[in-house]
């Protein structure tokens, strides 16, 4: 009943047909601080198909959050609650358990218990977030018994809906995900027999390697992968096996390990259904929509920020990012956008992907790229050129793919110059 | 007479194999007893025995080191029911026999061990096509009851409501279809003109419709077929279907007509008095009946032995799919397969094949196997798929597999599907060995039965009020927008989306489980609704459906389990470790 009469409140401003300013589409921390943003300038909705604010924040009950932006070390749902505030105070229009169906020429079908809903949106933010690569994308063969989870789903579990996924758990990929919930099965009982991990180095932050895996003494098997899972109705357990260079298992490495409970944390793609759909150019290499400095996407009027446009490690990258995509939508909306042209933006040595990967000449004075490199570099020389010319530059101690690595340069020489833009790292 | 010439021959096979046993054979049917040195011998010897002329069936009782030996499950001998007939095994050959059935003023019982109809066996593990025959060996009663089937398909899916989809399939012929080693223009002649020849001329024979095309308009229709592509023979009434879905729907429509049907109901013994079956025994008690149809799939054999009618071992059969994701659907405008030469037995090579839903699917494998239940993928497995199946569309996306899965044919070893009156015991009919195309058969398979009782003795009167229709429950994201939106200010249900890959709302998740056959678990919803099916299987939407589950079910939220008993989704609720240690 609370949740229920709470649901009306917040879907009070549900009508068959809405008009707005600016409709944001996803109501996590992406979401949420883009919504804020725009809201200073424009009139907002956020669609969230969820029954609460807050994305995948809500979950993560761990501190971790913040620390950048509010200088401490905040939960996830303490984070979220910030934002949510916020959001709230400014009149955003909420719509919870609405699910988008489609976006037709800025106009949005959303689904929901109040019924389908058409929103005529002069701008369109999507904050749609990632989902999780599974067992079946990653081709580990076995059975399909009860007992096999991605990380995502198994926090969910434990911490949002209370239930416990295993008794015995084997993880695999170290990204922050599995790092994360590989401590928290072990603070709720459950053994944690060992993350496993394809490649050479862990795939999360080094903190999270010592947070999670050191502090608690669980093995972390390095070059290795899942080659089979046993089982007819729960697991029963896994094959693993050593990996050579072209991360092929070698033969005579394979060992049983007993598990009841297999947990992939195996990658996040960023959820771009209705991007596609609505005719968004998407990135390759990030699986997220194309965006230019100020989050704008090949489609006029419709943004995009957070984990759809390229999967963050960091939340407060995800605000910063999504505050200038509320920012933008709402100048958009007010007949305020201005634009020089179109530069390129590519990806040069050791860097994997750039955002934003186009710039079109707005009205932003610092440009902030960020990035990820290939293969990790200790004393790392990072350069956005313009042409040939080096227009920002900075060291860092090292640099790790696991880590997304920011970098800012002067609008106003990039279009003195008017030439492709592009971002390097070097030794030094 | 004939039964000596085909003892003669199973003993010089035996030989062959060193195989230390003993050859009866009655009336075509040919008894193995004795041991061999391992299960592959076992498996030849069975095969090349069902060869023979005149072999009417294969019960190969060998021995082989590790051959695991059947334990006899208790039953209950308290009777609980009576009927006219009782069907065992509620796969979709049993449901499609339980419509037709349910037209007939007769007491019927449908028993299924596992918790959904359609939940047990191969009915929820295959292609989904309804074939049109052509596939099958000539002279077969598979070819003739799939021929038979197809034609009857398409209106039985519009009575059920059920989706039926004649989206043709292409039997390519290509540079790589013919192994033998013959001179290049020889092959190219066979493959432009005497192979698609000879397809057209069985098709003909057949009632089907066939035609043949040239390399260029194939190209032209498909234009991510392979280059290597020499010509083509199109079949444009090539269907597919929905298995779970159908089957379903024949359980339901039965039931509307008055059949009873008890799941979690395994049959562990058959009582036969002077000659004729008496009761059904089954883990929850005893039916009394005249009629037993052993519809059981890979457990015919067994079912069969309980009753002493054992006219046939089932040897199971393994075949992978692997499962494409949606975005695929643009590569193809049609199913395909490719043609080789020489040909496999009693199989049709599979293909790349579109979906009902708009998947796209990669197999079936095929594979002799040792134990019934191994419904694994293994990674040999998934190569040889991709390995097999690459030739045909080389540039399609082979890295967009969202699922794959294992299902496990049930064939005898004469190859052919068994349905017949057992030869000693009244009242028992075999159903069995009902492989491939045991779907698409599957009306004619049922309307065959209905004759077979009829012979045997069982008085069939028509029902004047048989209501042959059965209404599919809504699915929103199937219907015009001005429906949908009416539908969901009826009930909001219809408007909460749970799983968001495949669209499925709540709504439809709680009719699946109230509906005449309550989906108890997850899969069960999985195969009513498509939750949990698509690109993210299930990663988002498990807990969601997991707790409407609870929540209708009225049951902890860790008590809710991915299918039948043993496969719990949780061990119990948070903390629960915790407590454990405490305690001790
Ligand atoms: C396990 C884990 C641990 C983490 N740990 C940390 C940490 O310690 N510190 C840190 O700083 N960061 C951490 N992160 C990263 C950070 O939380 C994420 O990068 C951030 O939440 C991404 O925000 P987002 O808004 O883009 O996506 P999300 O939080 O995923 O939000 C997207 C929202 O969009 C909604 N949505 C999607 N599609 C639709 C639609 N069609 N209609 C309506 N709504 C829709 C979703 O329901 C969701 O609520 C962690 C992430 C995970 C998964
Ligand atoms: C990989 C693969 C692909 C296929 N593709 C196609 C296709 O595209 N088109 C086509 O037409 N056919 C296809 N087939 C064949 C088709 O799936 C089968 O012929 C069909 O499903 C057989 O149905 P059935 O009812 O006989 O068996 P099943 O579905 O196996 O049903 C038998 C039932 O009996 C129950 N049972 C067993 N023992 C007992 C007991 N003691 N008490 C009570 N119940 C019991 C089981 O639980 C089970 O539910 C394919 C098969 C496979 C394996």
């Amino acid at each position: 009943m609370a949740l229920s009469s709470s649901l009306a409140r917040l879907n009070a401003c549900w009508r068959k047909k809405m008009r707005v300013d600016v409709a944001v589409i996803g109501g996590g921390p992406a979401g949420l601080a883009a919504a804020a943003e725009a809201s200073k300038e424009a009139s907002v909705v956020i669609i969230e198909r969820n029954e609460e604010l807050g994305g995948i924040l809500q979950q993560c009950i761990h501190p971790g959050f913040g620390n950048f932006i509010f200088g401490e070390m905040l939960t996830g749902p303490e984070y979220a609650t910030r934002f949510i505030e916020k959001v709230r105070a400014a009149g955003v229009d909420i719509m919870l358990e609405t699910t988008v169906l489609e976006i037709e020429n800025k106009k949005i079908i959303a689904s929901g218990r109040n019924g389908i809903v058409e929103i005529e949106a002069k701008a369109i933010i999507l904050a749609t977030g990632c989902r999780e690569r599974t067992r079946q994308q990653i081709l580990i063969p076995g059975t399909r018994p009860a007992g096999i989870y991605t990380a995502g789903c198994a926090q969910r579990l434990i911490n949002i809906d209370g239930v416990m996924p295993g008794r015995k758990v084997v993880i695999l990929g170290s990204g922050d995900v599995g790092l994360i919930m590989a401590r928290r099965f072990t603070l709720e009982g459950a053994e944690v027999e060992g993350v496993y991990e394809i490649m050479p180095k862990p795939g999360g932050l080094m903190r999270n390697v010592v947070q999670c895996l050191h502090d608690f003494d669980i093995p972390l098997h390095l070059r290795h992968t899942i080659i089979d899972i046993k089982g007819k109705k729960r697991v029963e357990g896994v094959v693993v096996a050593k990996v050579d260079e072209n991360l092929k298992p070698i033969k005579g490495t394979e060992r049983y390990v007993e598990c009841d409970c297999v947990v992939l944390a195996v990658g996040l793609i960023p959820e771009n259904e209705i991007a596609k759909k609505a005719g968004v150019e998407m990135d390759a290499i990030t699986g997220g929509a194309i965006v230019d400095e100020g989050m704008e996407t090949s489609v006029d009027g419709i943004f995009a920020c957070g984990n759809a446009v390229h999967v963050h490690d960091l939340v407060d990258d995800v605000t910063i990012e999504a505050e200038l995509a509320g920012k933008m939508a709402a100048k958009y909306v007010n007949g305020m956008e201005e634009r020089k042209g179109l530069l390129k933006v590519k990806a040069g040595k050791n860097v994997r992907y750039v955002v934003p990967q186009m710039l079109r000449g707005k009205d932003i004075e610092t440009i902030r790229f960020s990035f990820r490199v290939k293969k990790e570099m200790e004393n790392a020389r990072v350069v956005v050129k313009a042409g040939e010319e080096v227009i920002a530059e900075r060291k860092e101690r090292i640099v790790r793919p696991p880590e997304m690595v920011k970098i800012l340069a002067e609008a106003k020489k990039i279009w003195e110059i008017r030439k492709e833009v592009m971002v390097e790292v070097e030794e030094v | 007479m004939r039964d000596v010439r085909i003892k003669k021959k199973v003993e010089k096979i035996l030989r062959k194999y060193r195989a230390k046993a003993n050859v009866t054979v009655e009336d075509g049917i040919v008894f193995i007893k004795g041991t061999v040195t391992s299960w592959r011998k076992y498996v030849e010897i069975g095969k090349e025995t069902g060869r023979i002329k005149g072999v009417k069936g294969v019960v190969n009782d060998l021995e082989y080191p590790g051959k695991e030996k059947k334990r006899k499950k208790r039953g209950e001998e308290r009777v609980i029911g009576k009927a006219d007939v009782v069907i065992i095994g509620g796969g979709v050959v049993g449901c499609a026999i339980a419509r037709e059935l349910s037209k007939y003023k007769l007491n019927v019982i449908l028993v299924e061990k596992s918790d959904d109809v359609g939940g047990g066996g191969a009915t929820k593990a295959n292609n989904a096509l309804v074939h049109t025959g052509i596939g099958e060996k000539m002279g077969t009663l598979k070819q003739k009851l799939c021929v038979e089937g197809h034609k009857m398909f398409r209106k039985i899916a519009e009575e059920l409501d059920v989706p039926y989809e004649e989206c043709g399939m292409w039997i390519v012929i290509s540079e790589d279809s013919i192994a033998y080693r013959l001179p290049r223009i020889l092959k190219k002649f066979l493959a432009s003109y005497i192979i698609p020849f000879i397809i057209l001329r069985r098709a003909k024979k057949l009632g089907i419709e066939m035609y043949k095309v040239s390399k260029k308009e194939l190209l032209k229709r498909e234009p991510y077929v392979t280059e290597k592509a020499i010509a083509a023979v199109f079949s444009p009434s090539y269907a597919m279907t929905c298995p779970f879905r159908y089957t379903i729907a024949l359980a339901e429509n039965a039931m509307e007509n008055g059949v009873k049907i008890m799941l979690n109901t395994e049959v562990v013994d058959i009582t036969v008095e002077n000659g004729n079956v008496g009761k059904v025994i089954t883990t929850k008690g005893a039916i009394e009946t005249k009629f037993v149809i052993n519809a059981a799939g890979l457990y015919a054999d067994e079912i069969a032995s309980l009753a002493g009618a054992r006219e046939y071992t089932i040897h199971p059969k393994k075949g992978a799919t692997l499962i494409f994701d949606k975005e695929t659907r643009k590569f193809l405008n049609h199913s395909m397969t490719l043609l080789r030469l020489p040909r496999i037995e009693h199989y049709k090579g599979g293909g790349i094949m579109l979906t009902v839903d708009g998947n796209v699917q990669w197999g079936p494998t095929i594979d002799e196997i040792e134990d019934k239940e191994d419904t694994s993928v293994t990674a040999e497995e998934i190569e040889r798929i991709f390995k097999t199946y690459e030739p045909l569309m080389p540039k399609f996306p082979k890295k967009a597999v969202i699922a794959y899965f294992s299902g496990i044919r049930a064939a005898s070893f004469t190859e052919d599907f068994i349905i017949r009156a057992a030869k000693k015991v009244k009242g028992f009919i075999h159903v069995a060995g009902i492989q491939s195309p045991g779907l698409a058969a599957s009306p004619a398979i049922a309307k065959m039965v209905a004759s077979i009782l009829q012979q045997e003795g069982l008085k069939m009167e028509l029902k004047k009020d048989f209501n042959p229709i059965r209404k599919a429950p809504p699915i929103p994201r199937e219907m015009d927008m001005a429906e949908r939106k009416k539908l969901v200010e009826r009930d909001g249900r219809y408007g909460r989306i749970v799983c968001r890959c495949e669209e499925v709302t709540e709504g439809e998740i709680v009719d699946a489980i109230h509906s005449k056959i309550p989906a108890c678990s997850i899969d069960a919803i999985k195969r009513r609704t498509r939750a949990g099916m698509g690109r993210c299987q299930g990663s988002f939407c498990l807990p969601y459906v997991a707790k409407i589950l609870a929540r209708e079910l009225n049951i902890p939220l860790e008590k809710v389990k991915k299918g039948g008993d043993g496969s719990e989704l949780f061990i119990g609720k948070a903390k629960c470790l915790l407590e454990e240690k405490n305690e001790s």
